[in-house]
Formats: structure tokens, C-alpha cells, sequence
């Protein structure tokens, strides 16, 4: 049998490793802050294509995060996409009449919600709709816009 | 006919051995109070079980974290998004290479070295003797070792991400110069805590765990009492316990990441 | 049959047991009662279950039929804490010794103490000190089983098996691939510990004459069933073919020399084909 006092220290020294380790993934790799995810409320949006967007990609007002997706389905009524939003209690004034676009961040980025508050005195609360919606710009669509565009290019364009 | 008889009798078989095997994890699990009285037995089977692994586990890590870097960079520079390669090598340490290599490295370890240390003890009577003095062989040689097995992997799986993660760090920022801003904050941007960390580290590598250091004693523990016996079992924990983590990981990634 | 009087001073009893393995009968029908204070020996062929029977008495095994009572209680119904508490006050010496291999010849010696009592350092020290100075082992306390010859190992074990100064000892083949002086330490050795710690000793063995230099009433076992019984010079006189066939050592008698067989003439004149 070996010294029990060596086997006490470095069975210590394992443990106390190992949950140093979990402490940095925790702490430095996963960043804390999103483990407890924040009060909330969650409103729905319907767009036409979301794009690459995803359960758990952001959401910003002004470049700031104010929330997260919390679901994405498909109505198949509204033939929409159907994204819920689920936005931090402490951003509780916000317009109902604000407009939900998708944007990429970068050209190739990931995309997200971007929010443009309107005039409205009322706000959005559990369970409202984001009616003023804009889909995410599709890369294959812009092009053949693009195309169609120059080949049209000799008729004068419409305003 | 003979065909069908041989498939008849190798499942017939087959199902024995998994009854056995999941009374004996019972009886296990009953007795893991009666640990807590002997701390020292389980202490004894930590540094046996965990801390003999640490080498290997430690310098695997840092490889596997390293071939991350530099793989991960190759591809993601041809996009222009080396930015994100601290996200990329987190998240598969995190979500499965952490988990799954350092279980696999468990098994061979650790887990071979349970079965044939209890197979060796059962060949030599030393379980035998130990009944006839009255200690029950399950509480004092079991029990010590599987609770430490489950103990050590997740800690085992932990050292190993943070290590990798290191190493995919010194390897990207320090070799091919991606931005060490960028690689820490894209990376705590992406990954999320229960999902990543505790999902893929922790509940992954305690369901390993578990299973590695079940399939381990129970196989030694039934192993046929002879050197050959006691060696094919050795054989047998590997491959089963290999078999038994890659099909467990699909079960888990799909139940927990989708 | 074949039994001494089964008075209350036996202290194993045997009743009727039937035992086997796969469709092989090990015991088939055995009745059996071991004297308190003697050396019993049980001889048989290889393979005749007689590491069986030991196990039996230890109730490792649980027979199909029959029962076998230690000390008046019968050791298959008994409850588990009931049994334990039984197999403390008996001592078994495994046929290789058994030894822990990752303690030395101290914690062996010292492992049921350490299990089973609280002792302060001191007299657990002093205790196992006594042990192993029984078995003139003394000096290799710090030696690990590996460092130890077969002999020395099976009286470290011999040592372990009296620490919790048991009732009765029960011997695997303690002879077995022995050298002639180990084999004569571990004789001396048996029939001094019985009489001096008055324990009751139950000797499984092949070895006919080292066997029955010590031991008080011998059984011959054979076909799973007892052929003789009686004390070593009863035996030695005694008529019956099986038994004269197991104490003078003959090749062939009841217990064939040829495994069972067809005839010899049929077995060659059939061409394989």
C-alpha cells in the first residue's frame, strides 16, 4: 500500500483540478451571465422567411441584446414562419407598432432580430404580435433581382 | 435449423447476461450508503481509478485541443471567420469530444484495469476468502471502485475540455495569430452554460461514467475465475464500454441538442 | 451412513445432501458429523467436491437438498447478518492462501480485525504480532504476498484465518504442491493450533499419509457419496475395496483406472468415415 497521506494529497489535488476546470468552463468558456437566463416576457412575429435564424439567436434594439428566440415554428394557416421572442423584463417599453427585420451581422455572419421602436404609447406585453415584419434577405433572391434589373435596365424604372 | 439454434442460444444468452448484469448493478447501487461510512476505501479506488488517469487524460487533451486549433483555422480562414474559431473549438470540446475521447481513454485506463484487478481477485479466491471472513466482497471491492468511476469521469471529462481548450488557444492565437479578443469573446458569446457545459461536460460524462465503471466491475466480478477467463473479460469491458459510449452519445446529443 | 455418533458435541452436521452441478451429482445422498475438538480429514479423489463440501459449511453454495447445520443452525435459512456473524467464528484456509495482494503480510493478517472490530493500534498490533508468530512468520510482515514462497503464503493465511479466533478451521488442501518441509511445517502447525487454541479443524485432502499423521476420524469420499469412515488405523485395517484402493494408493479398483468407455475392439474396428 502506498503512503496514505500521498494517496489523501493527490486524490486533493485531482478533485481540486477537476473542479477548477468545471470552474473555468463555467466561468470563462460559457460566460455565467447566460445561466440565469433573465425575467421575460415573449411576443410572436411572423415572417415569410427567416433566413438562417435560430432558437436562441438575439435579439437587439439600437446593437444592444434586449432578448432572445425562444421558439420558431411554422403556421400553417398564416403560411408564415412564426417566431417567439422572448424579451427581458427590464425593456418593458416598447411600442407595440415596432418593427421586427432580420439582419446578418457581417456578409456571412449569423443573423438576429433587429427591433425599430415606433411612436406608439402603448407597449408590447406577454403574448403581443409583431406586426410590422421583414424577412431576411435572401442571398439567391437579391441576385435575381439583380440580374432582372440590368436586363431591364433600357425601360425607364418605376419610382 | 443448427443456425437458428446457435441464434436462439447466443440471444437466450445474451439476455442472461444483461439480467445479470442489471441485478448486479442493483445490488451494487444498494449498497453505495454503506460507503460513506469507509471513506478511505473509496479514496484508495480515486487515486487508482482518477488520478492514474490524469497523465494521459491531461496530454490527450491538449493534442485533441491543438489538432482543433489547427484544423478548425484551415477551414474556417477560407470564409474569412477565423474570428470564430474559439466558438468551434469550444463547442465540439464541450458537446462531444471532451466527453466522448475521454471516456473512450476511461475505458481503456481505468476501465480494463478494474475488471482485471476484480477478475484477478476472483481467480485467486481472494473475493472467496473475503466471504468466509465475513466482509461482503461487493461493499468492500464493488462498491469503492464503481462509485469511483462515476466520480472521476466528469471530473476526468472537465480537465480534459479545459485542457483541449487551452490548447486550441495557444494553438490558434499563439501559432497562427487569430485575435485573442475575438477567440474569447465569440466563444463566451456562443456557448451557453446548461446547454454546453453542464449538458456535454457534466451529464454526459457521469451517464459514461456510470456505464464504464458498471460494464468494468460487473465483468470482472463475472469473470471465469482463470487467467484466460479474466483476460477476455479485460477484452470484453473495452470493447463493450467503447461500443457502449459512442451509441449512448447519439442517444444523448439527440435527446439533448435537438 | 458411516456416521459417529451424532451427539450433541459435533459441531457440523450434514443431513441427506444433495448437490449438483449441471447434470454432474457432486454429492449425492451424504450424511456427515464433525466431531468438536478433533481434527477431521476428508479424503477423496480429485474432483470428488470436496472443495465443495467446504464451501457448503461456509454456505457460499446452497445444496439441492439436505441441510448442514454449524453449531445447531442450519446455514442456508440462516438470515445474512446471522451468517456473518457465523462465518466469524470460522477460519478458512484457501488452497493458495487467498492473500490480499495489494497488503502486506501485516494488513492481511490485521484485515478482519480491521473489518469487524475497532481496536486500538496497539493491541491490533500486538494481535497480529501473536498471529503471526504462531506460523514463525513474524519477521515477513512487511513482505507482499508476491515476495512470499506457496508455503509461507499459506501460513500468513493459515495466521489470517485464526485473527478472529474462530471455533473451527476449515483446510483446502493444505498439502497440496507443498515441498516435504513446508508440508511438514503446516502439519505440525495444523495439530498444534487445534489443540492449543481447542479448535475444531476439517481437513480436505488427497494426501493420504500426511493427512492421517494428524487427523482424529477420517472420511474417504468417492462417486459422491461417502465409502469410509473412521479413525486412521480402523481405516487402514479396514476391508472394504474402495477404501483399501484410496489408502494404498492403487491404480485401478472401483474407481476405474479407464474413464467409461465403449469397447475397446468396437472403438477400433469402426473406420471413420
Amino acid at each position: 500500500m502506498k503512503d496514505p497521506r500521498l494517496i489523501e494529497i493527490s486524490v486533493g489535488i485531482f478533485v481540486a483540478l477537476g473542479l477548477a476546470s468545471l470552474l473555468m468552463l463555467a466561468m470563462k468558456v460559457a460566460n455565467l451571465a447566460d445561466f440565469s437566463a433573465p425575467p421575460g416576457y415573449e411576443v410572436r412575429a411572423y415572417f415569410d422567411n427567416i433566413g438562417g435564424l435560430q432558437v436562441r439567436s438575439p435579439v437587439k434594439m439600437g446593437g444592444v441584446v434586449v432578448g432572445r428566440i425562444s421558439d420558431i415554428g411554422f403556421d400553417s394557416k398564416r403560411f408564415q414562419a412564426c417566431v417567439t421572442v422572448r424579451l427581458e423584463q427590464r425593456y418593458d417599453h416598447i411600442p407595440t407598432d415596432t418593427a421586427a427585420n432580420i439582419y446578418t451581422s457581417g456578409l456571412l455572419g449569423e443573423q438576429y432580430i433587429g427591433l425599430e421602436p415606433g411612436g406608439e404609447e402603448s407597449y408590447l406585453k406577454n403574448g403581443s404580435e409583431l406586426t410590422i415584419t421583414q424577412s431576411a434577405v435572401v442571398l439567391e433572391k437579391m441576385i435575381q433581382e439583380f440580374l432582372y434589373n440590368k436586363t431591364a435596365k433600357p425601360e425607364p424604372q418605376s419610382p | 435449423m443448427a443456425l437458428l439454434a446457435t441464434i436462439g442460444r447466443r440471444s437466450l444468452g445474451l439476455f442472461e447476461r444483461l439480467g445479470r448484469g442489471h441485478l448486479f448493478l442493483l445490488s451494487v447501487l444498494i449498497r453505495i450508503p454503506g460507503l460513506l461510512l469507509r471513506p478511505r476505501l473509496l479514496l484508495q479506488q480515486m487515486w487508482s481509478v482518477g488520478v492514474e488517469s490524469l497523465l494521459i487524460i491531461a496530454v490527450s487533451g491538449s493534442f485533441v485541443g491543438m489538432v482543433l486549433g489547427l484544423q478548425g483555422y484551415n477551414t474556417l480562414v477560407t470564409f474569412g471567420a477565423q474570428a470564430s474559431l474559439g466558438v468551434v473549438v469550444a463547442k465540439s470540446l464541450l458537446r462531444e469530444l471532451g466527453p466522448v475521447i475521454s471516456a473512450l481513454l476511461f475505458a481503456g485506463r481505468a476501465g480494463s484495469a478494474l475488471t482485471a484487478e476484480i477478475g484477478f481477485m476472483k481467480a485467486t479466491e481472494q473475493l472467496s476468502a473475503m466471504e468466509m471472513m465475513a466482509v461482503d466482497p461487493m461493499a468492500r471491492v464493488v462498491v469503492p471502485r464503481f462509485v469511483a468511476g462515476v466520480l472521476s469521469m466528469p471530473l476526468l471529462a472537465a480537465i480534459f475540455t479545459a485542457i483541449g481548450i487551452m490548447g486550441g488557444y495557444f494553438c490558434g492565437t499563439g501559432l497562427l495569430g487569430v485575435d485573442e479578443g475575438a477567440f474569447w469573446s465569440q466563444m463566451q458569446a456562443k456557448v451557453m452554460l446548461v446547454q454546453d457545459v453542464f449538458n456535454g461536460v457534466l451529464v454526459k460524462s457521469l451517464v459514461f461514467g456510470a456505464v464504464v465503471s458498471w460494464i468494468a466491475v460487473f465483468e470482472g466480478y463475472d469473470a471465469v475465475p482463470t487467467s484466460e477467463g479474466v483476460s477476455a473479460a479485460t477484452t470484453r469491458t473495452v470493447v463493450h464500454s467503447s461500443l457502449a459510449i459512442l451509441a449512448l452519445d447519439f442517444v444523448l446529443t439527440g435527446l439533448m441538442f435537438n | 451412513m458411516n456416521s459417529p455418533s451424532s451427539g450433541p458435541d459435533s459441531i457440523v452436521r450434514i443431513r441427506n445432501l444433495h448437490f449438483r452441478r449441471g447434470s454432474r451429482a457432486i454429492f449425492d445422498g451424504v450424511d456427515l458429523d464433525i466431531l468438536r475438538g478433533k481434527v477431521t480429514a476428508i479424503l477423496g479423489p480429485s474432483g470428488s467436491g470436496k472443495t465443495t463440501l467446504l464451501r457448503l459449511i461456509g454456505a457460499q453454495l446452497t445444496p439441492q437438498q439436505g441441510s448442514v447445520e454449524v453449531n445447531g443452525a442450519n446455514v442456508q435459512t440462516l438470515p445474512r447478518d446471522d451468517l456473518y456473524r457465523l462465518r466469524k467464528s470460522m477460519g478458512m484456509l484457501f488452497q493458495n492462501g487467498a492473500l490480499l495482494t495489494d497488503l502486506t503480510v501485516f494488513e492481511n493478517v490485521a484485515f478482519p480485525l480491521r473489518e469487524h472490530t475497532r481496536l486500538p493500534p496497539s493491541i491490533l498490533r500486538s494481535l497480529v504480532l501473536m498471529k503471526l508468530e504462531m506460523v514463525g512468520l513474524r519477521g515477513a510482515r512487511d513482505l507482499y504476498p508476491r515476495e512470499l514462497s506457496g508455503g509461507m503464503a499459506r501460513r500468513v493465511a493459515l495466521a489470517r484465518a485464526i485473527a478472529l479466533d474462530p471455533t473451527m478451521v476449515l483446510y483446502d488442501e493444505p498439502f497440496a504442491g507443498q515441498d516435504p518441509i513446508s508440508m511438514g511445517i503446516l502439519v505440525r502447525l495444523i495439530r498444534e493450533l487445534n489443540d492449543a487454541l481447542g479448535l475444531s479443524s476439517i481437513i480436505v485432502s488427497h494426501d493420504v499419509a500426511e493427512t492421517s499423521s494428524i487427523a482424529d476420524y477420517l472420511f474417504i469420499m468417492a462417486g459422491a457419496k461417502i465409502v469410509g469412515a473412521g479413525t486412521p488405523a480402523e481405516l487402514r485395517e479396514s476391508e472394504s475395496p474402495m477404501v483399501r484402493q484410496f489408502m494404498g494408493g492403487l491404480p485401478d479398483g472401483p474407481v476405474p483406472f479407464h474413464f467409461p468407455a465403449r469397447p475397446y475392439l468396437g472403438d477400433l474396428l469402426e473406420t471413420p468415415l
